[in-house]
């Protein structure tokens, strides 16, 4: 039985729902709950205390990334507790490098999740929304967080993020992958590399099978358990783009690292 | 004190070897994003130049009215002589 589903084809209409379902389907819908509440007591609790506390800004920005990342340290450890999903993260050691800046896929929507709770002292370009949610605006607010509603503010506040020395977490997709797409990264992400990043390393995302893709309801769940794999990759080599003027260079180096998401991703984990 | 047309010579050297664009395309009116094809990563890229010109700190926001060539000379005009 088992050997034979191995082999189905992927189009079959209805896979038949296992790993318990429901129960997943319910703890799927109380980890909604549980970031909701989560995010109330940090905005409400931690991170005014983060601000009153007398401390330079950057250690406060320093305490509240910290506190953030515990926070989601314990939100993932939930999910994968209560069976929401599984995960592996290959070569995290090396992530959180001074002026490291580390690029990923974006295939679902916790993939920021993962991140902020295993990168130590990251700064992550967000989506401005963020800003405007009364939920999440006091942490990306004391986190400092970049936006990337203007593409020369962001590339300017990130360039300065990294010159500062902070590790710095960028989707150069923008957006989350469109299911059956082909990857298409944003050039900024490759202009902030040659700028400013004391190193770039790659960090490949896979979710097997997908859940909350841009295309999906959060109750729309998969008939299976999703395993999330993210492998930190080898440092991109920078040398050959230099001294060549900047805009050539942005654009080789994005096709370069796209190419170099689209080989590794086509791979089984 | 530059002239414009000094100015634009300047501007036209730069597009040129940063975009690779033929000098005789660079004309006043040529518009950056449509004729050029110059999108707003690249504008950060000539901000820099810019800087580097006019050794005046540039922000994304002395370049938001900025379309055309001749409002990227004249906000370089702007900043010689602050």
């Amino acid at each position: 039985m088992a050997a034979h589903s191995d082999f189905a084809p992927e189009v079959s209409p209805v896979e038949r729902r296992r790993d318990a379902y429901v129960w997943r389907l319910l703890m799927t819908g109380a980890s909604f709950v549980l970031f909701g509440i989560g995010a109330a007591v940090f905005g409400v609790v931690l991170l005014p205390l983060v601000r009153i506390i007398p401390a330079s800004r950057e250690h406060k920005r320093a305490r509240a990334r910290t506190v953030m990342r515990r926070g989601l340290r314990l939100f993932v450890g939930f999910m994968h507790r209560m069976g929401v999903l599984t995960y592996e993260f290959r070569g995290r050691e090396r992530l959180g490098r001074p002026g490291q800046l580390v690029l990923a896929n974006h295939p679902s929507l916790i993939d920021v999740v993962f991140l902020l709770a295993f990168v130590p002292g990251a700064g992550c370009v967000v989506k401005a929304g963020l800003w405007r949610n009364p939920l999440t605006r006091s942490a990306v607010t004391l986190a400092e967080f970049i936006r990337n509603d203007s593409t020369g503010d962001m590339i300017v506040s990130a360039a300065a993020a990294l010159h500062d020395g902070q590790p710095l977490i960028f989707f150069p997709e923008g957006t989350r992958t469109r299911p059956r797409q082909p990857l298409a990264f944003h050039r900024s992400g490759a202009n902030i590399a040659l700028r400013a990043a004391a190193s770039v390393t790659p960090v490949y995302i896979r979710v097997a099978p997908t859940t909350l893709t841009k295309a999906e309801p959060w109750h729309r769940i998969p008939a299976r358990r999703p395993h999330f794999t993210l492998v930190v990759g080898e440092d991109v080599d920078l040398q050959a783009c230099r001294g060549v003027p900047l805009p050539l260079a942005s654009r080789d180096l994005n096709e370069r690292l796209q190419a170099l998401f689209e080989a590794e991703l086509e791979r089984p984990a | 004190m530059q002239s414009d047309d000094e100015i634009l010579e300047r501007i036209r050297g730069t597009l040129v070897q940063l975009f690779q664009l033929k000098a005789a395309d660079i004309t006043p009116a040529a518009r950056l994003y449509e004729d050029l094809e110059i999108d707003s990563i690249d504008v950060v890229d000539l901000m820099d130049e810019v800087q580097r010109h006019t050794g005046r700190k540039v922000t994304p926001e002395d370049f938001r009215s900025v379309h055309t060539v001749g409002d990227l000379v004249a906000v370089m005009r702007r900043l010689l002589h602050q």
